[in-house]
């Protein structure tokens, strides 16, 4: 037994040596490692959404051993963490390149990588294996924190505030010895404020009024202001990099896009803020501000048009460009769209935590999110097969990747066409006509439009993870065996 | 503070809402592609797009009874939505030029 405890640590890096490419540099390596993390977390994020998902047709379903609570819970979770090792991976994959030099530190990062891994795996496990009972100190401290989507336990916390740092200490010190771009200050500031935020969600407060206005800091704050910012910057080195994008303007762009998302996020924030208990004139504030949180996303809209017209789409990636638009889109109708509808206070009276927010909430995260990652993911496989050929002409006329990228967006925008539908009959009958009481929940719930949509979120469920599992398959497989170098394209400065 | 949205007023809420962004969009998108490629007959369209959105805030501070000081994110809104697509487009050029 011990003999096997003790081998297990070289068992699991000899695993993870395996993916070493001799096409990548340092960072890449480690990138390459995060990036095989999230690809799994991703499909346990769509394992347990199903499950969840399941439990709404057929309630009794796993009750007892999996409840829809703990389904819940990963299903989101294990989303926010996939999502944050896909940007961490992003960042170290263009480290060197933008920095010009060796990384700092890379061996400190890399013992960051198991140890975060292990954490996150123990955390999933003690969700696994307790999911009821008291909450109390202990819990919070060795269970669960209890705080939607950040509900890692508080000893875990600590375990990824230090491994922040060390990321932090790679990224600043690697652009410290090497040269720093306009990037990568926004970068690095960014970095700042999207881990001191993550501060905010990490002390209990009896006071449930209090402990949600800060929670929100860490929700609202990362997904409308400093993630936002974080995909900006990957963005724009992937521009330059895919399509040869001068500096100059995605520098341009970077700083407009800063000054506009934090101009208007930072006080959108207000939006959350209508029903919990705090002063009137956040209805204000939040109406205001957040009714503004669209434009910059129009205004990458303008940008994607001229694009497409100064390049004509030329580049060296094509499933990663495509990905690359469908985020545009995605951040566009997820974010834009379906979050203006329900931003006034005048209407989330009505709206407010019914399935309405479950539709932009799918919507906004994959399409804002998920894609980008994505898109990164297949820049990172061209150059670990050896900065092989990834334009059109792929054998099977690349039939995976488009079919892949074809059913998780079908998948997923009929599940937030569902749960739009489901929304609109909750905030209609429950709220509007019978006036949010207990039994008028139930009635909401009991509808056939609810009911019905349910089922249909469920079959595009599996739709969506149907495309997942097409997509892994493909990025496991595409490049193999290819000759053919990657369109050289001239990346000027 | 706020009055809600009246039952009858759902639906066009969520509907002119969705109108004023994918208005504001159209707009910004067109008047980029027509400037693009200098045709003026694009720009009309463009103008168009901003007509819908112009109806759709119109309908939209209607149904949200937007009175008072909310008359000023209306305003907001309609000169927002028309102006900076044009300084976007500026600044496009600007960064794309040599
Ligand atoms: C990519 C960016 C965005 C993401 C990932 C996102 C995601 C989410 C999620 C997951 C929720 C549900 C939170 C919960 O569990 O209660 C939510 C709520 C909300 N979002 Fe967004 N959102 C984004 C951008 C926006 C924008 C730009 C707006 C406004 C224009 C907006 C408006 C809202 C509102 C009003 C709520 C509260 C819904 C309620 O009252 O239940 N979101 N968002
Ligand atoms: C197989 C596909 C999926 C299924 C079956 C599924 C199912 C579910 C279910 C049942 C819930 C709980 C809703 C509730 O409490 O009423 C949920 C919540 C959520 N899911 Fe998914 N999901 C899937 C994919 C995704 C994807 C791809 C994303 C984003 C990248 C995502 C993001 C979310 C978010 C943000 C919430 C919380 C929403 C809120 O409370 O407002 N899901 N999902
Ligand atoms: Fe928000």
């Amino acid at each position: 037994m011990n003999s096997i405890v003790s081998a297990l640590p070289g068992k699991i890096t000899s695993l993870f040596g395996k993916l070493d490419s001799p096409y990548l540099n340092g960072g890449q390596q480690l990138a390459v490692k995060y990036f095989s993390v999230a690809t799994v977390l991703f499909f346990a994020q769509l394992l347990f959404g199903l499950l969840a998902a399941i439990q709404f047709v057929a309630p009794g379903f796993l009750f007892g051993w999996l409840d829809f609570s703990v389904n819940r819970m990963i299903h989101i979770n294990a989303m926010v963490v996939w999502l944050l090792y896909g940007f961490i991976g992003s960042v170290y994959w263009f480290l060197e390149e933008e920095s010009g030099t060796e990384i700092a530190g890379l061996k400190l990062g890399n013992i960051a990588f198991y140890v975060l891994t292990g954490a996150v795996t123990i955390v999933v496990l003690v969700f696994l294996l307790i999911q009821t009972g008291p909450g109390k100190d202990t819990t919070i401290w060795f269970i669960n924190e209890g705080r939607e989507y950040i509900e890692a336990p508080r000893w875990a916390d600590f375990g990824i505030v230090a491994v922040m740092l060390v990321f932090f200490y790679n990224v600043a010190g690697t652009f410290a010895k090497g040269r720093w771009s306009g990037i990568s200050g926004v970068l690095t500031l960014d970095l700042i404020a999207l881990a001191g935020l993550y501060c905010a969600g990490m002390f209990y407060l009896t006071n449930i009024t209090a402990d949600q206005y800060w929670w929100w800091w860490v929700i609202h704050l990362w997904v409308e202001a400093t993630w936002e910012v974080l995909v900006g910057c990957i963005m724009a080195w992937s521009l330059m990099h895919l399509i040869g994008a001068r500096r100059k303007i995605v520098q341009t762009w970077l700083y407009i896009e800063v000054a506009l998302m934090f101009g208007s996020g930072i006080l959108g924030l207000g939006h959350h803020y209508f029903w919990i208990g705090t002063p009137d004139y956040w209805f204000s504030i939040g109406g205001f501000f957040s009714a503004l949180e669209p434009i910059p996303l129009v205004a990458m809209v303008v940008h994607s048009v001229y694009d497409a017209g100064v390049h004509q789409f030329k580049s060296r990636n094509h499933p990663a460009l495509a990905w690359i638009i469908a985020h545009t889109f995605g951040n566009f109708l997820g974010a834009g769209v379906w979050g203006f509808m329900h931003t006034l206070p005048q209407i989330n009276l009505y709206t407010h935590g019914t399935q309405w927010s479950a539709s932009h909430g799918h919507l906004a995260f994959f399409g804002a999110y998920a894609t980008i990652n994505i898109a990164f993911f297949y820049m990172a496989v061209q150059k670990w097969r050896g900065n092989v050929w990834m334009g059109g002409e792929l054998p099977g006329n690349g039939w995976k990747w488009k079919w892949a990228m074809a059913l998780l967006n079908v998948g997923v925008l009929g599940m937030t066409v569902a749960l739009l539908i489901a929304g609109y009959e909750q905030s209609f009958i429950e709220r509007a006509m019978e006036g949010s009481t207990w039994s008028a929940y139930f009635s909401a719930q009991n509808h056939p439009w609810f009911q019905q949509a349910m089922h249909w979120r469920l079959l595009f469920g599996l739709i969506t993870i149907a495309g997942l599992v097409l997509l892994i398959w493909d990025l496991v497989t595409i490049g193999k065996g290819e000759t053919r170098p990657a369109l050289q394209l001239l990346e000027a400065e | 503070m706020i009055e809600p949205v009246a039952l009858k007023d759902f639906f066009i809420t969520f509907f002119s809402a969705a109108l004023v962004i994918l208005g504001g969009a159209g707009y910004a998108g067109l008047y980029a592609w027509a400037k693009l490629r200098g045709n003026p007959r694009l720009l009309l369209w463009a103008y168009a797009c901003y007509a819908v959105l112009a109806g759709a805030t119109f309908l939209l501070a209607r149904a949200t009874h937007l009175n008072g000081q909310w008359q000023i994110l209306v305003g907001l809104m309609l000169t927002g939505y028309l102006l900076a697509p044009l300084g976007i487009w500026k600044l496009c050029v600007a960064s794309h030029g040599n």
